[in-house]
């Protein structure tokens, strides 16, 4: 999966017009990032990646370059193990 | 593993009423925003919930529902051998709200009656309960009511629980009846008990001097539960269906506690079995805490002349945490129409 492609993933998660998030933008300072995207992010990495992120994981990201690295993580993980 | 079948037990009625009073999620546009309410819609699914009058407890929301039970059925007050009362919205911090019932239903003095504090899984543990009183003692009819009205207590300046619940007050009747059977597992993670907490109000807030009027309204971790949702409840399905040998072809309906609509889709996802057998009551009703299960079967069969058996799988998890599975047969004829109720005591 490209950086392209999960950025694309972010966006339709967090309902932001495709093609417009940036990697180096801060979670905090985006509007649409709140607990209930916080719960739909749990349910992208089970359902994409087949792995249960943690809320305490989650905690720890700042931008979404954090979480693109989170997912390039479980993308590796995943397809190793399939 | 707390997991076995319980024999010589059936699910004579169920009833459930709710307060006529509704609360639509659109209500709430002025207090959070149109955005977030329309957001808040998409993911749980719900549109509206009945919400009981302040003077309206869950007692009386089980007392409309066990009334017009007995009526049906038939069955003398004096013939009900147990009544059991699941509820985390007593009456009163003490005295036992079931004991109110029991007069109230003018049941015998020879009726075991107690209160259970229970949420989300309150029915699949109460439905075990009274099977094994059956099951394993000399009793023949026990009542189980699980009902709440959890809008009491709410903080309605958060929109993550102010928007949420619906009331409401269920009973169901069991009859000794012998060759039905009723396959069960129960599980706990007490681990999770701050995931759905109210911290103040009892006596563990006794000697702490610096408690904020939010610590006595229910604080809900969202993520956390949902991470239980698709972890440990899953898993708890797949391995019950796999020990009794149960195929999606033996279930004719899966009936989940009602978390949210997201919660449910994706929980059908994870099983792996088509949302059309999912019963959904949640974007009319609200999550309605432990009575969301026998809530949405009567809203699923009791509106409709049903007739024959319907073979159920229930789950109920949350609040605990604790959380179990129910497989089941029950002929559907046995469900009464959604009650809707203002009544309430006047004798309390």
């Amino acid at each position: 999966m490209t950086n392209k492609e999960k950025l694309n993933m972010l966006e339709e998660l967090l309902d932001i017009e495709e093609n417009t998030l940036q990697e180096d933008a801060r979670l905090d300072e985006i509007n649409q990032w709140d607990s209930m995207s916080v719960i739909s992010l749990i349910a992208l990495f089970d359902d994409t990646f087949e792995r249960v992120i943690t809320p305490e994981e989650i905690k720890e990201f700042v931008t979404i370059k954090d979480i693109i690295d989170e997912m390039d993580r479980g993308d590796g993980n995943w397809q190793q193990e399939s | 593993m707390a997991t076995g079948v319980l024999r010589n037990a059936g699910i004579k009625g169920i009833a459930c009423a709710v307060p006529d009073n509704i609360k639509r999620s659109e209500e709430y546009n002025s207090t959070f925003g149109a955005d977030s309410v329309q957001k808040f819609i998409n993911m749980t699914g719900i549109k509206k919930r009945h919400v009981a009058l302040d003077r309206q407890c869950t007692s009386d929301l089980c007392y409309v529902a066990a009334k017009n039970l007995l009526e049906k059925l038939n069955w003398e007050p004096s013939s009900i051998d147990a009544l059991i009362l699941i509820t985390q919205t007593p009456d009163y911090a003490v005295p036992p709200s079931s004991c109110v019932l029991q007069h109230r239903l003018g049941l015998s003095e020879d009726c075991i009656t107690f209160d259970v504090n229970l949420g989300c899984s309150a029915y699949v543990y109460g439905v075990w309960m009274a099977a094994t009183m059956i099951s394993t003692q000399n009793l023949n009819r026990v009542l189980l009511l699980v009902g709440d009205t959890s809008n009491f207590g709410i903080n309605p300046n958060d929109s993550a629980t102010a928007m949420l619940f619906g009331d409401g007050g269920t009973a169901t009747a069991f009859e000794r009846t012998e060759g039905k059977e009723i396959k069960y597992v129960l599980k706990t993670k007490g681990s999770g008990f701050k995931s759905i907490i109210v911290p103040a109000g009892h006596a563990r807030s006794r000697g702490k001097s610096n408690m904020e009027a939010s610590d006595y309204a229910l604080s809900m971790n969202g993520s956390e539960i949902f991470t239980f949702t698709i972890t440990d409840v899953p898993k708890t399905i797949k391995n019950f269906l796999q020990q009794y040998n149960i195929s999606d072809d033996n279930i004719d309906k899966y009936v989940f506690h009602q978390a949210n609509l997201f919660i449910l889709k994706h929980l059908a996802k994870k099983l792996n079995i088509p949302m059309e057998k999912v019963a959904v009551s949640i974007d009319r009703y609200g999550n309605t805490s432990g009575e969301s299960i026998p809530l949405t079967l009567v809203d699923a069969y009791g509106t409709k002349k049903s007739s024959g058996t319907a073979r159920l799988l229930l789950s109920g998890f949350g609040i605990g945490l604790s959380w179990g599975c129910i497989y089941l047969d029950i002929d559907t004829s046995v469900f009464l129409p959604m009650i809707y109720t203002n009544d309430y005591f006047r004798g309390g």
